[in-house]
């Protein structure tokens, strides 16, 4: 579905979603290299992340990844797509979980996990340090 | 209760049966448990200025803080557990036991929620057994503090309907229209509370249509709900009203408690970007008898700086009548004047017990350690004239329409 151009432009990193300025790391959105999504709005992405949504926009559905509890690009992911700090998001989750509505993503236990689980499942959707990318993986531009 | 428990990571019991905690569902692995167990729980301490009455949140409650503790740890106190099962890929079971503060002044647990839900497809849910009302925008967290942004949702609308969950059957759909998910839900059942001193409250062919619309940072939430209410409650009184021909029919037709229609229409909506909060509802009752018509409304704001955040509300609760004329007495022989003048005494004393009231408060969470929470809250509440609000346990030196300043403290944990 995606343009070879874009393609290109995101496998370096060009369209970045989430570019951090003034950090150390930049965290980007990412799937897999084999899937039909390039491209999803901030708000989409927040969705997909807070279990308000269980699939893409063209309808296939979506299990989002998170990074292991405690790193860096997972602060910077949730403080970018969703604005709320990991305290704010462990109090959203505490909400969900005690109604049995829902669970929050499962956790990598590293990015090259991250990559491997992105491999195996085309419905899955994470966020890695741009300096990871590799062409296993799609950078997602923003919509 | 240690929270020392809750950085512990999950344990394994046997190939398959991963009992998980909290804090291990961001570690990874739940979503393939078939049993998972959490926790949560509020540890709180209220202190309230008016000392011939006392605070509480509810009334199942039978006691709080002012006349029977100067300083009630029952108020706010309670610890949940949970146990989800997933049976089989479509079906979840859910088990939620609360402790706390029951009707006869005992802390024997009780089942908040048991049901079982049946994932149609992935928007179409039914759930069967006994399930939360979600009467309010955050009924479903009601009782778990470290998921609310304040010590204590603001009684002026959550105090409308004290009734938290029904027993029956609910179907919840989700449907996303571009970036706004609305989830409807439609729920019939029943409820039968114990209330303090008058026995049982029964909320029969309960039900609810609601909808809950999320649009990014943006939540609203709208629900209308009806139950045939009966309240084992003054049925002495209104027997003795029915003893003085149609006029006293009248009145007890209009006041008792007996199968009464109720209804309840809420809207709310809150709006949190991140590094801060706004929120409002509002809620109407009909009660159709001596409880009355009440409304309630609240606006609430904070501000997140690192880990406090700061917030002010402001609530209302208003009700249609405080008292009410009762019986004529010129008209009646000086032999039955007394006793009538004596039944409307007894009735507006319990017209005076409806609220009309207005709170602000001030308060902060503190987010100090993983998994729990510290807050503190302060509530200057000015009784209307002519009502006692929601103090409870009124004592003879109580005046109606009192000032009342509260001070509380609450420790929440998830585990």
């Amino acid at each position: 579905m995606g343009s070879p151009i874009s393609t290109k432009l995101t496998a370096i990193g060009v369209a970045a979603c989430f570019a951090m300025t003034g950090s150390d790391a930049n965290v980007v959105t990412v799937v897999s290299a084999k899937s039909p999504i390039t491209a999803l709005s901030k708000e989409q992405i927040a969705d997909i992340f807070l279990g308000k949504s269980y699939r893409f926009p063209e309808g296939a559905s979506a299990t989002p990844i998170d990074q292991p509890e405690g790193s860096s690009v997972r602060g910077e992911f949730y403080d970018k797509v969703t604005g709320k700090s990991l305290a704010q998001l462990k109090a959203y989750w505490s909400k969900i979980i005690f109604t049995g509505r829902g669970r929050p993503p499962k956790a990598a236990s590293s990015s090259a996990e991250v990559k491997k689980m992105l491999a195996a499942d085309l419905s899955a959707i994470s966020y890695i340090d741009d300096t990871q990318v590799d062409p296993s993986i799609r950078v997602l531009s923003a919509d | 209760m240690s929270i020392s428990f809750a950085p512990k990571n999950r344990v394994k019991i046997g190939a398959v049966l991963v009992v998980s905690c909290c804090s291990s569902v961001y570690a990874g692995g739940v979503d393939d448990s078939m049993v998972s167990l959490g926790g949560f729980g509020t540890l709180g301490a209220v202190h309230s200025s008016e000392q011939q009455a006392d605070f509480t949140t509810n009334f199942f409650k039978p006691n709080g803080a002012g006349y029977t503790r100067d300083w009630s740890l029952s108020v706010d106190s309670l610890i949940g557990a949970q146990v989800t099962v997933k049976i089989a890929p479509r079906l979840l079971a859910v088990l939620q036991v609360i402790t706390q503060q029951n009707y006869d002044n005992t802390y024997r647990p009780h089942v908040e929620w048991a049901d079982l839900k049946y994932q149609i497809t992935p928007d179409l849910s039914v759930r069967v057994g006994r399930i939360v009302l979600p009467s309010f925008l955050i009924s479903d967290s009601r009782n778990v503090g470290y998921a609310n942004p304040w010590l204590r949702p603001p009684l002026e609308v959550y105090g409308l309907i004290p009734i938290s969950s029904s027993d029956g059957a609910d179907m919840s759909y989700r449907l996303r229209i571009g970036d706004v998910t609305q989830t409807l839900v439609g729920t019939y059942g029943y409820s039968t509370p114990s209330i303090p001193l008058h026995g049982a409250v029964e909320a029969r062919h309960l039900w609810l249509i609601g909808d809950t619309i999320e649009y990014g940072a943006t939540t609203l939430h709208i629900a209308y709900e009806e139950a045939r209410l009966t309240v084992d409650y003054l049925g002495d009184l209104f027997d003795a009203y029915r003893q003085f021909g149609p006029p006293g029919n009248a009145l007890a037709d209009k006041y008792d408690l007996e199968n009464k229609r109720v209804t309840f229409l809420g809207l709310g909506g809150m709006y949190d970007p991140g590094n801060w909060f706004i929120a409002a509802e509002w809620g109407t009752t009909d009660l159709n008898s001596v409880l009355g018509k009440n409304t309630g409304w609240y606006v609430s704001s904070g501000y997140r700086v690192k880990k406090f955040t700061p917030y002010l509300t402001y609530g209302i609760a208003k009700t249609n009548n405080l008292s009410d004329p009762g019986l004529s007495l010129s008209s009646l022989p000086p032999y039955l004047a007394g006793p009538a003048a004596g039944l409307n005494a007894g009735l507006n004393s319990v017209l005076s017990t409806k609220r009309v009231q207005s709170t602000i408060s001030a308060g902060a969470r503190w987010d100090f350690i993983k998994n729990a929470d510290l807050k503190l809250q302060f509530d200057h509440t000015r009784i209307g004239a002519g009502s006692s609000g929601e103090l409870i346990n009124l004592q003879p030196a109580f005046a109606l329409g009192a000032r009342v300043n509260l001070i509380s403290v609450t420790f929440d944990f998830v585990f």
